[in-house]
């Protein structure tokens, strides 16, 4: 029992140890500076005042431009997700619940948008979004990621539909609804938890990409197409400190909706 | 229940925020854009908005680019007529594919305004492309150096001179630290990001046979290929990941590197006691080595013209030229003396160019001309004819043999004349 539970512990440790050796190891050196970043063995704290070790992030949060794209960020990928799910939540019931010609066409069809890269079309995008006068603005950016994200959204809340038994649905027009009525009150609340993940889903593919972005946009980049995109290129300590303003929210983000996550798991491996 | 139907509601709305916020984007401002290829790196683009633009006549927009959008761009606002940009920063390679199309606008009314910046003459001329126009006016330079860690220094072969090194000295130097330390300290940026198709395009090419294109696949190339491969049995495994050389220097995993001088700029700033700086090396035909030139053009069609034209006499002003060289590591286009209260680490870099364009032996071999989009294929035809004799071993001869064959259908594609090193040509470049 002491030899089992000792394994146990050991490896819950192996496993916290994998996650936050590196995490430690980011912080570490976002706030040292360069000096860390290269010194070996490591100090186990940031050495020097507290204001010292806050002065490299100071730094890169006040970057001329890094606020305003951090707001172009959002509505972007904001944008991306309304339309997503608007378009992508029918297509995935329709994919779930009715048999039609050509629904295994559809799914593969939806998939090529994925197959042509974007650096070929760039040009005649460029062109187009100019011409529709969406150029450098976040809508266009956008749509253009809303065609990148839409494969997903689609096949994801497919499957998700597809794991609501259509008996249900069924159960509740015997009782009265209409099938928009059972549609709102019976199947999205127990899809609701995988459409959070098909919406997070599409926010961050926007949220990420680079090259759609920086190619429609001048004066108004995402913040990847600001910063990121260029990060490879800096310093290792700002490389870092990069890194750690990115991972903070995230690991925010990810303890706040820890629960949340079994639960679209749940649903989406039913 | 209700955060589910918060949720529900919150999402059209938040849509239809995006969609209001987005609004207001669209009203074009009135500060011209300055789209540049160069300084993208986050502190030298800070340093251009908080230093260089600050006390500028004209208050622009600096907006950093990869040379992929920045190419796309440019072109689509001249597909579509709608202009953004008003003054372009880019290599001399980036613009080059403009001027064929009629991209870029004839700066010669701008020539007598800057004469008493003193740019080089040379350096004009290539801002011309070869025409009667200017197209671009030089704005910066910068070359590929060398840069060692003083702890290598001992272990110099008898009778070397640091500053003028030849290829064989500089394998034994490696040799001895090997030897003496089990390492192989010996450092090329041969990584994804790295810009080792400029060695063997500049430098050792150059070096070792005087030409480039016509001398590809010559005896002396594969005498050249067999020594670099000796070579390389002491260069550090890890250098075909590594991508700026700053990097594996300042952590200690190489001792000597080549690299680009914004690219060892970072070692030699912060650690200025620590490392030195010197020329490349030099092989039989001389010491090669490649300038590079970044100049500023105006689009045709740019919205604010006059004000981009102020900007480029602003930034070819003697001062500001300093100000460039403290935000980043190229160094100015005027033929200025390197002040004398510069930071160590920056003298550092400027003294070893200094010595290498001054050496009996320098042999300028400028970036490949006149390939256009092609440039990128052109320098894998090194990077992979590099691949296959030294790193997996291939005869030297055959890889030359197929590898120049690919060369010269890209040549033949885009008609591409021969450049320096290359002696003049009068068609399309040939492969010998």
């Amino acid at each position: 029992m002491t030899a089992r539970r000792l394994f146990f512990l050991a490896g819950v440790v192996t496993l916290c140890a994998w996650v936050l050796v590196p995490l430690y190891l980011i912080a570490l050196a976002a706030t040292g500076g360069s000096a860390v970043v290269h010194a070996w063995p490591k100090p186990f704290l940031p050495t020097g005042a507290l204001a010292a070790t806050l002065a490299p992030l100071a730094r890169f949060l006040s970057i001329a431009g890094v606020w305003p794209a951090l707001l172009t960020s959002v509505e972007t990928a904001l944008v991306c997700v309304a339309i997503s799910l608007t378009l992508g939540l029918p297509a995935g019931y329709a994919l779930a619940r009715f048999r039609f010609r050509g629904a295994v066409l559809f799914r593969v069809l939806v998939l090529m948008t994925r197959a042509f890269p974007v650096a070929i079309l760039a040009l005649p995008l460029a062109v187009t979004f100019i011409h529709l006068g969406l150029y450098d603005t976040p809508v266009g950016v956008g749509l253009m990621h809303t065609a990148l994200a839409l494969p997903f959204t689609i096949l994801v809340s497919a499957s998700l539909f597809q794991a609501i038994p259509a008996e249900l649905e069924e159960a509740s027009w015997v009782f009265g609804c209409s099938r928009l009525g059972a549609f709102r009150r019976v199947v999205m609340p127990l899809a609701l938890p995988g459409i959070a993940a098909a919406a997070t889903f599409a926010f961050v593919i926007s949220w990420n990409e680079v090259f759609a972005a920086s190619v429609l946009t001048v004066r108004h980049r995402t913040l990847t197409a600001y910063l990121l995109a260029i990060l490879p290129e800096s310093p290792l300590d700002v490389q870092f400190t990069g890194a750690f303003l990115l991972v903070v929210p995230s690991v925010i983000f990810i303890f706040l909706v820890r629960r949340r996550l079994f639960s679209i798991w749940g649903i989406a491996n039913r | 229940m209700t955060p589910k139907r918060m949720l529900l509601r919150l999402g059209p709305v938040c849509a239809v925020a995006a969609l209001a916020l987005a609004g207001p984007n669209l009203a074009a401002a009135a500060e011209p854009v300055w789209l540049s290829t160069q300084l993208r790196p986050i502190e030298e683009a800070q340093q251009v908005r908080t230093v260089i633009l600050k006390d500028s006549p004209v208050k622009a927009q600096f907006i950093a680019d990869q040379p992929a959008s920045f190419t796309v761009r440019v072109e689509a606002e001249a597909k579509t007529g709608h202009h953004v940009v008003s003054l372009l920063g880019a290599l001399h390679g980036e613009l080059e594919p403009f001027v064929p199309l009629g991209l870029l606008q004839p700066l010669d009314s701008l020539v007598p305004r800057l004469a008493a910046d003193k740019i080089p003459n040379s350096l004009m001329q290539l801002g011309k492309f070869g025409t009667q126009h200017q197209y671009y006016i030089p704005w910066m330079q910068a070359t590929y150096i060398m840069a060692a860690n003083r702890k290598a220094l001992p272990y110099l072969p008898k009778g070397a001179n640091l500053d003028h090194l030849t290829y064989d000295q500089l394998e034994q130097w490696a040799a001895a630290i090997h030897k003496a330390t089990g390492q192989r300290m010996l450092g090329f940026p041969a990584g994804p990001s790295g810009l080792m198709h400029r060695f063997f395009e500049g430098y050792l090419y150059p070096a070792y046979t005087g030409g480039l294109v016509t001398t590809f696949r010559s005896p002396q190339a594969v005498a050249m290929w067999e020594s670099f491969r000796k070579l390389w049995a002491q260069v550090n495994p890890n250098s075909t990941n590594y991508g700026f050389m700053q990097e594996p220097l300042l952590s200690g995993d190489v001792w000597i590197a080549f690299d680009h001088v914004a690219r060892l700029q970072d070692a030699l700033r912060k650690r200025p006691n620590d490392f030195v700086a010197f020329p490349a090396p030099s092989g039989p035909k001389g010491l090669a080595y490649m300038p590079v030139v970044a100049g500023l053009a105006i689009p045709k069609g740019a919205p604010h013209p006059a004000q981009a034209a102020a900007l480029i006499a602003y930034l070819s002003k003697p001062s500001t030229q300093i100000l460039t060289l403290k935000a980043s590591s190229f160094f100015p286009a005027d033929a200025l003396p390197t002040p004398g209260n510069l930071e160590p680490g920056l003298k550092a870099e400027g003294d070893a160019v200094a010595k290498m364009l001054a050496a009996p032996d320098a042999k300028p071999a400028l970036l490949p001309v006149g390939l256009g989009a092609k440039g990128g294929e052109f320098d894998k035809i090194f990077l992979d004819t590099f691949q296959r004799i030294v790193l997996r071993h291939e005869d030297p001869a055959t890889v030359l043999k197929r590898e120049g064959d690919a060369m010269q259908r890209i040549l033949n594609d885009v008609h591409a004349k021969c450049w320096a090193p290359d002696p003049p040509s009068a068609g399309t470049c040939q492969v010998d």
